[in-house]
């Protein structure tokens, strides 16, 4: 096959598992709690800039990925505790909330980094040769990591007890307080976990991108149209969700133009908010 | 009602019928009255939205020019008072703030820095009536009343830069990549003018939307593929980073040279030193210039600003011509009455931050660098000398 | 000790209180029947002894301690199981996964009497339990909440939607659970099944105790007749 088909495929690949990754930790918090995360996109960023800090300090780029677990676990936790929690099952509140938390993270950010573009030197630079393409082992590499964390995380809710007790609270919450689950804990701890999802994420795109504290705005677009077409609450939606976003995109840019690409996906998020609001996978 | 209240009363009465007596002065009264204060100047600079980094050069330059100005003197005799205004939001968002600057602060003359969509709408809303010096790097072909731009025009960037390429580089072939607005699109039909001129040819010519999540994964394949010898880079901020990023992991960069329209210090930073090989970029100002007159700003810069002295680039540079621009002109056309200013500019002589520019056709000459990066700083490879606008704006 | 004992409860939504001032209790081994036409309040009561919705009045006791504003999933810890009305089942999760939830090893084995009495349910342990017509989902939401073997049973209208021989297997399944010494509080429309079972009524109208008493005390003509004005 052409060297640059190859490109193109693996291009797409990068484009749709990537914004899986990014879109994850929103779905869960929107699909599990009900909790829109105006906030989503700064998490990635502070993702964004703990790797940053890890270059600065020239230290091993995957000593990031703990640090942006615990800078973004514990923001997530008190967030959650202090600001998402009094506001459960009060939609417009938490949005109003967590818009205004987007707005003092990405200030926070401005005061400790200043507002310039910084960047992250790319681990493993350089590329590799896959089908005859030559393709940066960095983006490859990604694609390997954000299938492997995907498809862990699916095995997991979808067999272990955890992951069942975690789909019982979401599906009849009453039922599962009555049969003495800690709804809040297990509230609380998914929040969390979407929380570093989002740091992880933001690692992961940091070489990729100039860090700044603007980031998270760029991708939280985007998995708000992949909610939009997947569905709100279904973990099925996510997927669908950036294989139509995503792949659309991808395709459309590598095939057509990326104006194109950008009306196509715009054009279709409209659509499903028009003729199908609860996406293809809605729950209930 | 208690006595507490009556003098409440009172006072509010009184300060009504200032209020009412000031709105209904006539507008020559008015005027008057101002000119005896502080010379307004409403400072348009991205505060807030992705360009937002520019902010604090741009503020940061324009005030020590501020403070030369005042120094010299001011402007009429007046002291020169800056009005940071946010210019980082949507153009209608910004025209209501020039109507507040207009309305309430009574500004004698507005300065900006900001894309041309922003000017466009700045400009149906000043409707000439005060100056308005618009300072960054741009498409060039304005002539709107009252209008004076200090910026990089394609005859100054993209025609001596292009015919560097092709003469000293042998570059036959190029690519272009734009946001896809009016500054990217024009800049591009230039080029394509001095590049047919040239007997080089287009490989290829695409845009990205702006403000939009691009990834440019896709077009940097298609280069590959294309093979060309040069890469035209006209988009701007976080899309410039990416794209440079995504174009040397790709292994790019050391096969195919890129030269950007708007690339200064920020950016580059942005973009990191091993993304940066083979990138060229052509500005009237770099921070490492070795001009006298840039040694010299930039430690007027340190010892205004110390430790916090923003990152020096083109657009602060330019914000801080600007503001001498509006103390030479308006010193010399003796008001801000339109015909005198547009009559005083013709021949016009001021400080920029590299040296001194001149005015002509309401747009400036001025020497060019081409910098080659090294890293994440610019080396000048060559310095085109005086180099003219090619706009010529009736006076 | 008393298992459950509520004392001048009151509660409901909004402004309004559903239930006005109820008391009653339910020793180790007896069963109270609470019966009395739709929307006086039966469910509204048992949501108020579970913790659902706050007591504006009055306290409720379960297994000796005070309730007060304990959440639901604490009140569990008091000995207290409850199988709702409403959404019985987890309907996303599949039959098996209903009944091992809430079980340490996640191990079936202590099903097997349930499913020597409803062996529809043993055939149906991997559908998915929102599949299941009503009266299965009460026969699992029923079995999940008697295998927890908790001193205090809760049951909101069990019987709905069952065939009448599963009725009976309940209501032997209580009997045999009475004489270990549970003690339950049945919300019951079906006066035959309450009859098999009941030791005490507590017949409610409009939020209120119309009348309380032992079965001795207490015949179906008395409870009919408020059943039907």
């Amino acid at each position: 096959m052409d060297p640059l088909i190859v490109t193109q495929i693996l291009n797409i690949l990068f484009g749709v598992t990537t914004l899986a990754m990014i879109a994850l930790g929103l779905a869960i918090t929107f699909g599990m709690l009900g909790v829109l995360n105006l906030a989503h996109g700064e998490f990635v960023m502070m993702g964004a800039f703990c790797a940053l800090v890890v270059d600065r300090a020239g230290a091993p780029f995957v000593l990031a990925v703990p640090l942006a677990l615990l800078v973004c676990g514990g923001v997530g936790l008190m967030v959650e505790m202090l600001l998402i929690r009094p506001l459960y099952r009060r939609p417009f509140d938490t949005l109003v909330a967590t818009w205004g938390l987007s707005l003092l993270l990405r200030k926070l950010a401005e005061a400790g980094f200043g507002l310039g573009f910084n960047s992250v030197s790319v681990p493993l630079a350089g590329t590799a040769t896959l089908f005859g393409a030559d393709y940066p082992t960095y983006r490859l590499v990604l694609i390997v990591v954000c299938v492997a964390i995907i498809g862990a995380l699916f095995a997991w809710y979808g067999t272990s007890r955890a992951g069942l007790k975690i789909r019982a609270m979401v599906g009849n919450p009453d039922l599962a307080r009555a049969l003495g689950m800690p709804v809040k804990r297990l509230a609380t701890t998914t929040f969390v976990i979407g929380s570093c999802l989002a740091g992880l994420a933001g690692v992961m795109v940091a070489p990729l991108v100039p860090v700044h504290p603007y980031l998270g705005l760029d991708y939280v677009i985007k998995s708000f149209f992949v909610l939009v077409v997947g569905g709100l609450g279904s973990v099925l939606g996510v997927v669908a969700g950036t294989g139509v976003i995503g792949g659309l995109d991808s395709v459309m840019s590598a095939v057509f133009g990326s104006t194109q690409a950008y009306f196509t996906v715009l054009v279709v998020a409209i659509l499903f908010l028009w003729l199908k609001p609860r996406g293809l996978f809605s729950h209930g | 009602m208690p006595p507490f209240m009556t003098i409440d009363r009172r006072t509010m009465l009184a300060g009504m019928a200032g209020a009412l007596a000031a709105g209904i002065a006539p507008g020559a009264l008015r005027r008057a009255v101002a000119a005896e204060g502080e010379f307004k100047i409403g400072l348009l600079i991205p505060l807030s939205g992705p360009a937002a980094l520019f902010g604090p050069s741009n503020q940061g330059c324009a005030e020590l020019a501020a403070d030369e100005a005042n120094a010299a003197g001011g402007v009429l005799g007046r002291k020169i008072k800056l009005i940071p205004t946010d210019a980082g939001a949507a153009p209608a968002e910004v025209a209501k703030s020039v109507v507040r600057l207009m309305l309430e602060e009574k500004v004698d003359l507005v300065i900006g820095s900001h894309d041309s969509a922003v000017r466009q709408a700045v400009e149906a809303t000043i409707k000439g009536k005060v100056p308005y010096i618009y300072t960054p790097v741009y498409e060039g072909g304005d002539c709107t009343a009252n209008l004076y731009c200090l910026g990089e025009t394609p005859p100054q960037q993209i025609k001596p830069s292009i015919e560097f390429m092709m003469k000293e580089k042998g570059a036959k072939t190029f690519y272009m990549i734009g946001n896809d607005y009016v500054w990217a699109r024009n800049s591009n039909e230039a080029a394509k003018s001095y590049i047919s001129a040239g007997g080089g040819s287009v490989a290829g010519e695409e845009y990205v939307p702006l403000g939009a999540p691009n990834r440019f994964e896709e077009i940097v394949t298609r280069i590959k593929g294309a093979k060309p010898d040069v890469v035209l880079v006209t988009v701007i901020g976080a899309d410039n980073v990416n794209f440079n990023r995504a174009f040397a992991s790709f292994g790019l960069d050391k096969e195919i040279t890129r030269l950007a329209f708007l690339l200064e210090e920020n950016t580059l930073l942005g973009i990191g030193a091993e993304s940066s090989g083979n990138l060229y970029s052509c500005m009237a100002y770099f921070a490492n210039v070795g001009s006298e007159a840039n040694q010299t700003f930039k430690a007027a810069m340190k010892a205004k600003f110390g430790e916090k002295v923003p990152q020096l680039s083109t657009l602060g540079a330019d914000a801080y011509a600007g503001v001498h621009c509006a103390k030479a002109l308006i010193d010399k056309a003796g008001s801000t009455e339109a015909a005198a200013v547009a009559a005083a500019s013709q021949g016009l002589s001021f400080a920029i931050a590299g040296g001194t520019a001149t005015m002509t056709g309401r747009h400036v000459d001025k020497d060019m660098y081409l910098a080659m990066c090294k890293g994440t700083e610019f080396e000048v490879v060559k310095t085109f000398e005086k180099v003219a606008s090619g706009q010529s704006c009736p006076v | 000790m008393i298992p459950i004992s509520f004392n001048t409860v009151s509660g409901g939504y909004g402004s309004l209180n559903v239930v006005q001032d109820l008391s009653g209790e339910v020793e180790a081994g007896k069963v109270l029947c609470v019966v009395g036409r739709n929307g006086v309040g039966k469910s509204t009561l048992l949501k108020l002894l579970l913790g659902y919705l706050p007591c504006r009045s009055g306290e409720v006791t379960i297994g000796g301690r005070k309730a007060g504003s304990m959440a639901p999933e604490a009140r569990r810890g008091l000995g207290i199981s409850y199988c709702p009305q409403e959404r019985p089942v987890f309907d996303d999760l599949s039959v098996s996964d209903n009944l091992a939830l809430m079980v340490k090893d996640g191990r079936l084995d202590g099903y097997r009497r349930f499913f020597d009495l409803f062996p529809v349910l043993e055939k149906r342990l991997a559908q998915r339990a929102g599949t299941l017509s009503g009266g299965e989902k009460k026969l699992l939401s029923f079995t999940r909440g008697l295998a927890e073997h908790q001193p205090a049973v809760v049951l909101d209208e069990p019987t709905e939607g069952v065939q009448w021989e599963n009725i009976q297997r309940m209501a032997e399944m209580i009997n045999g659970r009475k004489a270990g010494g549970t003690a339950f509080i049945v919300v019951e429309q079906n006066l035959s099944f309450a009859e098999l079972i009941a030791d005490h009524y507590l017949v409610m109208d409009h939020g209120r105790c119309v009348l309380i008493g032992s079965c001795a005390e207490i015949g179906r003509a008395d409870i009919v007749k408020h059943l039907t004005v």
